[in-house]
């Protein structure tokens, strides 16, 4: 026991409030106003966990954290580290004839994806990460977990088992809020987070990994933990560059500037890192960075930074690299944007686009051909649906739009979900399936696909247990095929999939435009 | 299918046969009245061009029951269908030599030019309707969908009915214990007209939208309706009623929908079986002819 205030307490019930003067027993509480506790005497309980029982399980949603004052937890991913693959298609002359496409799950040792993320470990809403080849870790007395899911109201990113007997406090938003202005709770949060999660975040960055323990052991003490709330500015485009930052918790949306608008560049969530460009260029911050929720964040000094790049040859080779390639599709981004008529596709969402299937409503006598192609593509669950905006004489049908404000990516408790410099959603290995991705897609493009897998059965451990899990999948435009099912399989000329901009300049009168299919 | 340019080189093509198949028919035709055109080799060349064109036509069924399949993109198959299903009719009337036959052949030119004429038309409503209900249904939704959208519209409109009506039952209780009330109150017998459209007319209407005669499905009488409907009650009900306004269009359109979805779908339910027994019965005859 590493509480020894908790002797001075007694133990309530599972469930009942835990009261006021027993919180302030513990000295993670200490600084906490005793009227603030009384005042929210229910927000704070106990909880009583047997060995083997779940606390929380992944992808479930909920709106408290956990903290341990007593025993041992497993977390772990019970979700098949595995994407969603759809097969069959062109190979052989059987499979040229025919669209069929089987889904099944595939890792990434067996299929390596364009743009995949090299990452080693998954971020999870806990004190560290887990390994991507053994997703499983151990918390103990002291630590927290379920921050995000408490702040942000985002599904649990893990599940978590008692290993041993487990006494913990389980605590709503408000307790959560001001604990974490409490000066001994910040201080031993950060601490865990240095000693734990640190070296794994910066592990994660694959140009960090040539860095030495010495260094990151000098970086663990020198960093600087900041916290942001929803909407802050990390900082804007145009100030001075003056530091590193990695994300430890919640989501930065990185955006710049352009005349008439604002383009989303990116949506970066725990283990991703900003700051480079202008550290290395020597200038000022190239992007705004804001905080879309509550925000916690690592801060290099440039002081340190560029001690790093001087003393690592290899980082600052990695860094510079991968500022070109951040540069490079961002301005490539921002010249398509620039070169956009905007009035009447921003009015529509349209602008969005990447690319879109459009149902040419004259033509179209609504035999639902395209979505029945679909289903049968994809084992039977169609990844569009024939209802959306219309533009004009067009109905932007319900499918993948890959935005340039991806809000799919917002709040993905595992930061699965990405997209790669084409712009196109991909979804990583460790999505959980809560569905929240597809729960924010304002267009209703992203659906969940079951599969039955093998899981840990949590009623008798040891052993394994049929189950199903869900993987968030997307319109993939079956690239598997020259063409996709839906536009192939439209008798009527009315499906297309399209480059939006060019489709409709000819629509908005601004050139003409020739119809460009995808 | 819209019937435009993307058509021409399938219309070059079926004029360039047709127009062969007629002259052949002109020049090799035998003369003699008594000898059945069909037996002849030219007849039977037309006879088997024509049937293949209908086995092709049909095919389009087949194909469109496996859309996995890659076998050419299914709006090459209807073009197919359209064009080559319509020279079946010029090509078995220069097989049959413009006899009608009896029997077995006579029930076949009938099956046949049922068959096509119900095609042309088809084809006509699937050129035109889309547009139409592009225009005049804006509000479109699934087509299976619709009996949902429908309950949720008579959910909602209940709902709004019941909203205001509780609303004058409590401005008519606190009319009642003395008080003043507030100035959106609505007295009981000032909501009355609205009650009495509610339930005489605007609920049967939500619950048989299809009825004939009703006089909220015409959107000029619905108007004329509701415009005098808010003459007669106070202003605190006429959010109410513009509500009530928009679920009687919404459900308009979904009628329309219906109905042209009808139009545009209704007419396979003849042409497929027809069709299909119109196969069924040719390959009976070509075997018959052939063998006997």
């Amino acid at each position: 026991m590493i509480f020894e205030e908790l002797n001075k307490i007694e133990r309530q019930p599972n469930g009942a409030p835990v009261a006021a003067e027993d919180l302030l027993q513990l000295p993670v509480f200490k600084d906490v106003s005793p009227q603030f506790l009384k005042k929210n005497a229910n927000a704070t309980v106990w909880r009583h966990f047997k060995r083997g029982e779940i606390v929380c399980r992944e992808g479930e949603f909920g709106s408290t954290a956990f903290y341990i004052l007593e025993g041992t937890a497993s977390v772990q991913l019970a979700s098949p580290i595995a994407h969603v693959k759809a097969q069959g298609g062109p190979g052989g002359f059987f499979g040229r004839l025919t669209s069929k496409l089987t889904s099944r799950l595939a890792a990434r040792q067996e299929d390596r994806r364009e743009e995949e993320a090299d990452r080693r470990s998954i971020p999870i809403d806990a004190p560290v990460d887990l390994a991507y080849d053994h997703p499983v870790a151990e918390l103990g007395p002291g630590e927290l977990f379920g921050e995000m899911t408490c702040m942000n109201y985002y599904p649990r990113s893990a599940t978590v088992r008692a290993e041993t007997d487990c006494t913990m406090l389980e605590m709503l938003r408000n307790v959560l809020d001001v604990l974490q202005k409490s000066k001994p709770f910040r201080a031993q949060l950060d601490q865990t987070y240095r000693r734990r999660a640190l070296d794994s975040h910066l592990r994660n960055v694959s140009i960090f990994r040539g860095l030495t323990q010495d260094f990151i052991d000098h970086l663990r003490e020198r960093v600087e933990l900041l916290r942001f709330t929803p909407g802050q500015v990390i900082c804007k485009q145009g100030e001075p560059a003056d530091s590193f930052y990695l994300v430890r918790l919640g989501f930065v949306k990185i955006s710049e500037a352009y005349p008439g608008g604002e383009l989303v560049l990116a949506y970066l969530s725990r283990g991703d890192y900003f700051g480079e460009i202008g550290l290395l260029g020597g200038g000022g911050r190239t992007a705004t960075c804001t905080a879309l929720d509550h925000v916690e964040l690592v801060r290099i000094s440039a002081e340190d930074f560029l001690a790093m790049v001087e003393k690592f040859p290899g980082v600052r080779l990695g860094l510079e690299n991968a500022a070109r390639e951040r540069q490079a599709a961002n301005q490539e981004r921002l010249r398509m944007v620039r070169s956009v008529p905007l009035e009447r596709f921003l009015s529509q969402g349209l602008m969005e686009a990447q690319s879109l299937l459009v149902l040419d409503l004259d033509k179209c006598t609504r035999c639902d051909a395209c979505v029945t192609a679909c289903a049968d593509s994809h084992d039977g669950v169609t990844r569009l649906v024939r209802e959306g905006l219309r533009f004009e004489n067009f109905l932007v049908a319900t499918s993948c739009r890959q935005c340039r404000d991806p809000l799919c990516m917002v709040g993905c408790p595992v930061g699965a979900i990405r997209r790669r410099n084409s712009l196109e959603v991909i979804i990583e290995d460790w999505c959980v399936g809560c569905g929240l991705c597809a729960k924010n897609c304002p267009y209703g493009n992203i659906n969940l696909h079951s599969f039955t897998a093998q899981a840990e059965d949590h009623e008798n451990p040891g052993h394994k247990k049929a189950v199903v899990q869900k993987k968030a999948t997307t319109c993939d435009l079956c690239t598997e095929q020259a063409e996709p099912s839906c536009v192939y399989a439209c008798p009527h000329d009315a499906a297309h999939r399209v480059e939006p901009r060019e489709f409709f300049s000819e629509t908005l009168g601004q050139r003409a435009g020739t119809l460009k299919k995808r | 299918m819209r019937i435009d340019n993307t058509h021409k080189n399938w219309a070059i093509a079926s004029l360039l046969i047709f127009g062969l198949s007629m002259l052949l028919y002109g020049i090799y035709r035998v003369p003699p009245s008594g000898v059945p055109m069909g037996g002849t080799a030219l007849g039977l060349v037309f006879g088997s061009l024509g049937f293949a064109f209908m086995i092709f036509a049909a095919l389009l069924g087949a194909r469109k029951k496996v859309p996995v399949w890659r076998v050419g993109r299914a709006q090459t198959w209807m073009r197919g269908h359209l064009w080559l299903g319509l020279l079946c009719l010029p090509l078995i009337v220069f097989h049959s030599g413009f006899r009608y036959g009896h029997g077995l052949s006579a029930v076949l030119m009938t099956l046949l030019i049922v068959v096509v004429a119900s095609g042309v038309f088809g084809a006509a409503l699937q050129h035109y309707m889309p547009r139409v209900m592009t225009r005049e249904v804006t509000m479109e939704t699934i087509y299976e969908e619709i009996e949902h959208v429908r309950a949720q519209l008579r959910e909602e409109a209940e709902e709004l009915f019941t909203q205001a009506t509780a609303e004058t039952a409590k401005a008519a209780a606190a009319a009642g214990a003395g008080s003043t009330g507030t100035s959106v109150a609505v007295r009981e017998d000032e909501a009355a007209p609205m009650r009495n459209f509610f339930e005489q007319e605007l609920r049967p209407f939500l619950d048989n939208p299809g009825a004939r005669g009703h006089a909220l499905a015409d959107q000029a009488q619905s108007r004329s309706a509701f415009v005098q409907l808010r003459t007669l009650v106070p202003p605190a009900l006429h959010t109410t009623l513009d509500d009530l306004e928009s679920i009687c269009e919404e459900e308009r359109q979904l009628t329309m929908q219906s109905r042209l979805h009808l139009w545009l779908h209704g007419w396979l339910l003849l042409h497929i079986p027809l069709s299909l027994a119109l196969i069924l019965l040719g390959a009976v005859h070509a075997v018959m002819a052939l063998r006997f």
